[in-house]
């Protein structure tokens, strides 16, 4: 504990220093933008603004684009809240009684409740982020090529377990993702693999055309801008803060969607989602009056507010102790990392003390600056929900080929973002959910090797993942995900991921 | 039987596994004590070809592909062709002309803009991008050159 304690005041020398203070500022405020701006998510924003990080040391680069994604965590409520369009997905809950609570007078004192929800919930996500990362990297350290796969094969069966859309989809998606991330040179053979003879393909298809294609380009061409309507209520300066019963009706919700967003943020999956709306469940669930959800409960803006920040930073913890991402949000951090010569995984924290210390204490900082961001700016994110759409996807456009442009300066791998973006659009229309192919991608070099390497040193005996303590757990684990799929499957129940699928098509209330 | 949106996207995918294993066929897949590189793509596109049967044979519950809109296609399509052609000619026409022509074009063709709005905004932010990235950023940006 007091190592962790020295290491910590160690990263908050780093996290204070002038420069690093202003990437936070700036991703904390970016992050905000785009969690405000209907159409552009943490995802996209991330991959447009990571060639610009290129300049920057490692730490410097980390700091800002963890910034920006639990910024826009926040910044999506504004929109939610204003203009009851979800500024990002995890927003949609906030949707509901956020918006209610704006139409009754109450816009500022819901955008408070969200902003210092918000503000807890990730300090919260930060400390446990401090207390477990830590000593879940040093038992990492004892895992071999069998742990791994085995680890790597639960992530994509616990991906599509907590998925809205079905376990066939999410798999099929997660394969596509595999295969995708097999083009290029094979590593242990040097074979080409379905590069067909384009040197630009040797290296395999990067993360970001992808991300951005999919993410950014898809939603632009399945959003015309006359589908894009919207009353934004401006509230009033004096209307910001909540009353006395508004601040008592907040507290739990706060405090239980700390608690329930950091367990789902640290699993797989589109977890600042399923969060944000497994806290809006449970709240309504706990209410003595559930019959005020949909028409302005407080407790329906504080809990899934709370609890999708507080995922979010959750989602740090595989990623930083183990070097797995748990959606793609950190799939693109962990690229981002590499692109800066730092492997994130259980030596990060020993081999780069200065990234891993620097980058949690700047949590910290980050979530006061956007405490104090978020209120007093109110008016200018007001101003820039009234930028029509159609003047605004054009602008998006030009980041997106600028984006992947700068990353390797090659243009076939701006064609590969316009492919996914056109992949992206046909997804959408047969009701595909495209964040399990980003995982896929993503993990899919370091499944392969893993699992080559595992089969290589036990001469081809494949019960090598069944002999090992560890990889036994995780792969009976896998096993239990996938009959409690296939049991809701044949049963024909509706659960949970159901009704998470038809809220966030706009179809039903939870 | 009524063609659904889930017997197309799965029958998609079957095709674009069995196009990954012909695709596969100089590549060794070795022995499972030695796995070639060959190795994991077949099982992934076996995997592929097996969930694209599945959503097919579950297709009934899906909605017919008769019914699925498409109304957003016409604005699909001209995005991504304008966006096209401004990415074929970004290294040649250079960041800051390929970039005001391709924002005029959308604004104009597809958005019905008046020309002055179109072309004043543009001209903004195009500007304000370039000076931010080459003198901001220090991150140049591709020039004329033809």
């Amino acid at each position: 504990m007091d190592s962790t304690f020295i290491s910590l005041m160690h990263g908050f020398a780093i996290a204070f220093q002038p420069d690093n203070l202003w990437y936070a500022f700036l991703g904390c405020l970016v992050g905000t933008l785009v969690g405000v701006l209907p159409g552009i998510g943490p995802l996209s924003g991330i991959s447009i603004l990571l060639p610009v990080t290129f300049g920057l040391n490692a730490t410097q680069a980390v700091i800002m684009l963890a910034g920006i994604y639990y910024g826009s965590q926040d910044g999506g409520s504004t929109t939610s809240i204003l203009r009851r369009i979800p500024g990002e997905a995890s927003s949609v809950m906030t949707c509901i009684d956020g918006n209610a609570m704006a139409k009754k007078g109450r816009a500022g004192a819901a955008l408070c409740i969200a902003a210092v929800g918000s503000w807890v919930a990730g300090t919260f996500g930060v400390v446990m982020l401090t207390l477990v990362a830590p000593p879940l990297a040093t038992i990492a350290l004892k895992f071999g090529p069998p742990e791994y796969t085995a680890m790597l094969v639960l992530g994509l069966i616990f991906l599509a377990y907590m998925s809205s859309s079905s376990l066939v989809r999410t798999l099929l998606m997660a394969c596509i993702g595999l295969l995708l991330g097999m083009i290029g040179i094979d590593n242990m053979t040097g074979h080409f693999r379905y590069s067909f003879d384009l040197a630009e393909l040797g290296d395999g298809i990067g993360i970001v055309p992808v991300a951005v294609g999919l993410f950014g380009l898809g939603e632009i061409l399945s959003t015309p801008s006359y589908t894009v309507v919207g009353e934004v209520i401006t509230p009033k300066f004096r209307e910001l803060l909540p009353n006395r019963q508004e601040w008592r009706e907040s507290f739990w919700p706060i405090i239980r969607g700390s608690g329930l967003g950091f367990i789902i943020g640290i699993i797989p999956g589109s977890a600042h989602i399923i969060s944000s709306f497994l806290s809006y469940a449970l709240e309504r669930r706990v209410s003595k009056h559930p019959e005020e959800f949909g028409k302005g409960a407080v407790a329906g803006v504080a809990g899934p507010e709370s609890a999708n920040n507080s995922a979010s930073t959750g989602a740090f913890v595989p990623m930083l102790a183990l070097g797995i991402p748990t959606g793609p949000i950190t799939a693109v951090l962990i690229g981002a990392l590499m692109v800066h010569g730092v492997n994130s995984g259980p030596q990060l924290v020993t081999e780069h003390p200065d990234v891993f210390w620097g980058f949690v204490a700047s949590m910290y900082v980050g979530n006061l600056m956007l405490l104090a961001l978020n209120l007093p700016l109110v008016g200018l994110f007001v101003t820039v929900l009234r930028i029509p759409y159609a003047y605004l996807y054009p602008l998006i456009i030009m980041f997106c080929i600028v984006g992947v442009y700068e990353v390797s300066h090659s243009v076939v791998d701006v064609y590969i973002m316009l492919i996914m973006g056109v992949l992206g659009y046909a997804l959408k229309k047969f009701s595909f959910d495209p964040a399990p192919l980003v995982l896929g991608l993503v993990i899919s070099p370091i499944f392969e090797q893993s699992l080559r390497q595992s089969l290589i040193m036990s001469n081809g005996d494949y019960t090598i993942f069944f002999m090992r303590p560890i990889s036994l757990g995780l792969l009976i684990v896998s096993a239990i995900m996938l009959i409690m799929s296939a049991y809701t499957f044949m049963m024909k129940r509706r659960d949970w991921r159901a009704t998470l699928a038809e809220v966030e098509a706009g179809e039903v209330q939870p | 039987m009524k063609l659904r949106a889930d017997h197309v996207a799965g029958s998609a995918f079957i095709l674009f596994g069995a196009g990954i294993i012909a695709l596969s066929g100089d590549l060794p897949t070795g022995q499972l004590s030695m796995p070639g590189s060959g190795f994991l793509p077949k099982i992934v596109a076996a995997l592929t070809i097996l969930f694209g049967a599945v959503l097919v044979l579950r297709g009934g519950e899906s909605p017919p592909f008769a019914e699925l809109a498409w109304d957003d296609g016409k604005h699909a399509l001209l995005v991504t062709a304008i966006t096209s052609i401004a990415i074929g000619l970004y290294e040649h026409l250079g960041f800051f002309v390929t970039m005001l022509l391709m924002i005029v074009t959308l604004l104009l063709l597809i958005e019905r803009r008046k020309p002055f709005y179109a072309i004043v905004y543009s001209l903004a932010i195009v500007g304000l991008t370039y000076v931010s990235f080459v003198y901001g950023l220090k991150t140049p940006l591709p020039e004329f050159s033809f």
